[in-house]
């Protein structure tokens, strides 16, 4: 079975869209079994019934909401984008508000599941709304203006609790529960009808207005996410052949430093081989890895400059220097023949 | 594990496949939602009708718009719908189909929980019991009808005061339910006839365009993920070239401020770009990239690809935008065409 979750890992995790659908599905999940392991423990006193019931409702698809944004990596890269200085490259609203649209919808998915589940479970709602039965319509209503407020209030507030509930002579507490429940179950139901109402009208009216305009801001908000990875991947790929040279290099050092001190003994050798002896070939190709960035002032250099003035999206051999200061652009863009050729690898 | 994974692979084999899967997945929801709902009759005289019938149509309605939702064709078909023609005629006959296929699949889940809804009987008895009757049953001769009315009301909940253990409640209990599965067996029956009839009758009327239309809708649909994924490699590609451009650039600037001696001694050449290393231009890497390596020439990519698709014609030469969708049958000579480029 190992291997069967591994595949399913790896189909997810193909696509980095379907791989968030896989941890919003997960979430839901997770939010509708938190619910049934909760124990929902309602205080069954006037002032607090209310306070309780609401804090049950609204607190916790709030910290899933949260939880939702913080798995979410793209957060990091949305802020990233949002503040980094236009540099070469221009900011495009567009592409980040596609990337916060998206985030948040698929971060709405267990909030709204804990509110269903929730109202139409109806424990919440009876606790919230028992002292707003209406007495006269389903119990003894003649003996309602006999009772102070206050009173009401303070019987009608243990309905949730059985074996508490003292008030049958009033109200039958099987019929005030069963009132409760079907508006709580009506109200979640609607809720809801109405959230996928809401979602299918944004799906399918999208395509009629913005099509084009959402296709690019797709292309470049995946691009971004696509971009910092790999730049991730070559620093770390710098980072380690950085360091192997570098110690590569102290070992030569403390090899020349013993071969110095050791001058007047047997293992003094011929001037011609104290240069620093050629390094293996492994060496050479670390060194190509460094791609020219060897001390730590240049490296802290790029990391800035990565971020404070990001490249043109503009690949090809005639290009002006990336970096400004100075080295501005040479002659005119040549005009290229704009073919667009298609590939597909079908 | 082998098995599973032909399993998976045939389920993603052709967007029908994947579609009925759905479907199928959409509706083992539903069942299991079903049996966990917590049924709860109101009991009280108006409520009771709204409540039942409420249930009986608000969820399928629900999953009917989920099953909408699930399904990426709609979302497909609906850009299909909007997308101006360009050098690809519109055929109204795929888009129909599509929304057909679309409809049919979206309609297995709220019909689950309709008939689990008239099979179980809850519903039915909580709707209609104010509305039975009273005359079939003798027992209410010598009540009067406001107490019969309540009596009635109360049917649906075994546990009330008023209607334990009461013979009365019983009969109509049983009566209700027994209507209520009667309906439910008729509509089943009623459904796989339609089913049956429709699946056989089919050859009939225009197999010939049936199969054309299927044939291009599925293509449509797989055309979009082709060219998702695509997308997704020229930017892979775009990035990695663009970050390696980054570090040569650094590299360059830094020998041009003098900071630091090439290694073999050459001096710096202030305005030359160095070469990007070799394996950049190796075989994949080239290939995807050649002409589309700036962001107005993907954004200028990704606009004609919405607003002005390439004609289905693949033996067209490159630029030369020939005639749109025609509706000639899949001929022979189509067909070889089409296999000297497909590599499946």
């Amino acid at each position: 079975t190992m291997d069967k979750f591994r595949m399913i890992f790896q189909f997810l995790q193909s696509n980095q869209e379907s791989f968030m659908n896989g941890i919003c599905g997960i979430m839901a999940l997770a939010s509708a079994q938190m619910y049934s392991a909760f124990d929902f423990n309602c205080p069954c006193l006037p002032g607090y019934n209310a306070a309780y019931s609401m804090g049950i409702l609204l607190a916790p698809p709030l910290v899933l909401f949260l939880l939702g944004l913080v798995m979410n990596n793209n957060v990091s890269m949305l802020a990233e984008e949002w503040k980094r200085p236009p540099g070469h490259r221009a900011k495009d609203p567009a592409v980040l508000r596609y990337m916060f649209c998206s985030m948040a919808q698929r971060a709405l998915i267990a909030p709204v599941v804990w509110v269903a589940v929730t109202l139409l479970d109806g424990k919440c709602f009876l606790c919230a709304f028992c002292t707003a039965v209406p007495v006269t319509a389903l119990g003894n209503g003649s003996l309602v203006p006999g009772l102070p407020a206050s009173e009401l209030a303070r019987l009608l507030a243990r309905l949730p609790c059985p074996e508490i509930y003292d008030g049958d002579w009033l109200l039958a507490r099987e019929v005030a529960v069963r009132y409760l429940r079907c508006i709580s179950q009506a109200l979640g139901w609607s809720f809801v009808l109405l959230t996928t109402l809401l979602a299918f009208v944004v799906r399918s009216v999208r395509p009629c207005f913005t099509q084009a305009a959402f296709l690019k801001s797709k292309y470049w908000s995946h691009y971004i996410d696509i971009e910092r990875r790999l730049f991730d991947e070559t620093c770390t790929e710098h980072a380690k052949a950085f360091a192997k040279v570098c110690i590569q290099q102290f070992f030569e050092a403390m090899n020349n430093d013993l071969e110095l001190g050791h001058a007047h003994g047997a293992m003094a050798m011929a001037p011609a081989s104290k240069a620093a002896p050629m390094p293996p070939d492994g060496g050479e190709e670390e060194r190509e890895k460094l791609r020219g960035i060897t001390d730590q002032g240049a490296m802290n250099r790029l990391l800035t400059s990565w971020h404070k003035c990001k490249p043109p999206l503009r690949l090809g051999r005639e290009e002006p220097l990336l970096m400004g200061n100075g080295w501005a652009g040479g002659g005119p863009q040549p005009l290229r023949k704009e073919v667009a050729t298609y590939f597909s690898k079908v | 594990m082998d098995k599973f994974r032909m399993l998976f692979q045939h389920f993603q084999s052709s967007s029908e496949s994947v579609m009925n899967g759905i479907c199928l997945l959409l509706a083992a929801v539903t069942v299991k939602l079903y049996s966990s709902f917590d049924f709860n009759c109101p009991c009280l005289a108006r409520y009771n009708a709204l409540y039942g019938l409420g249930l009986l149509l608000t969820p399928p309605l629900a999953l009917f718009l989920c099953g909408l939702l699930a399904n990426r064709q709609s979302v497909v078909m609906v850009e299909e719908w909007h997308r101006p023609s360009g050098h690809r005629r519109k055929d109204p006959g795929i888009i129909r189909y599509m929304c057909s296929s679309v409809l049919q699949r979206a309609l297995a889940a709220p019909l689950v929980w309709i008939l689990l809804a008239l099979l179980d009987g809850k519903c039915f008895v909580c709707a209609f019991s104010s509305s039975v009757d009273p005359e079939k049953f003798l027992d209410f001769a010598n009540m009067t009808p406001s107490q019969v009315q309540l009596f009635l009301a109360k049917v649906p909940c075994k546990e009330d005061e008023l209607v334990r253990d009461s013979p009365a409640r019983k009969a109509v209990s049983r009566y209700l339910r027994c209507l209520s599965q009667a309906i439910g067996w008729s509509v089943t029956l009623l459904l796989i006839i339609v089913a049956f009839l429709a699946r056989c009758l089919r050859p009939f009327f225009d197999q010939t365009v049936f199969l054309q239309r299927r044939y291009w809708s599925n293509y449509v649909d797989l055309e979009q993920k082709l060219f998702d994924e695509t997308c997704c490699e020229h930017a892979r590609d775009f990035a990695h070239r663009c970050v390696l451009h980054f570090f040569a650039s650094m590299q360059n600037e830094l020998q041009v401020r003098g900071l630091r001696r090439h290694p073999a001694g050459r001096s710096p050449e202030p305005c030359a770009v160095p070469e990007p290393p070799e394996d950049l231009d190796s075989g994949s890497g080239k290939a995807h990239l050649r002409a589309i390596s700036s962001r107005e020439q993907v954004d200028r990519l990704l606009s004609t690809w919405y607003s002005s698709k390439p004609p289905l014609d693949l033996a067209a030469s490159l630029g030369l935008w020939g005639g749109g969708l025609s509706h000639r049958a899949p001929t022979l000579a189509l067909g070889t065409r089409l296999s000297q480029h497909t590599d499946v």
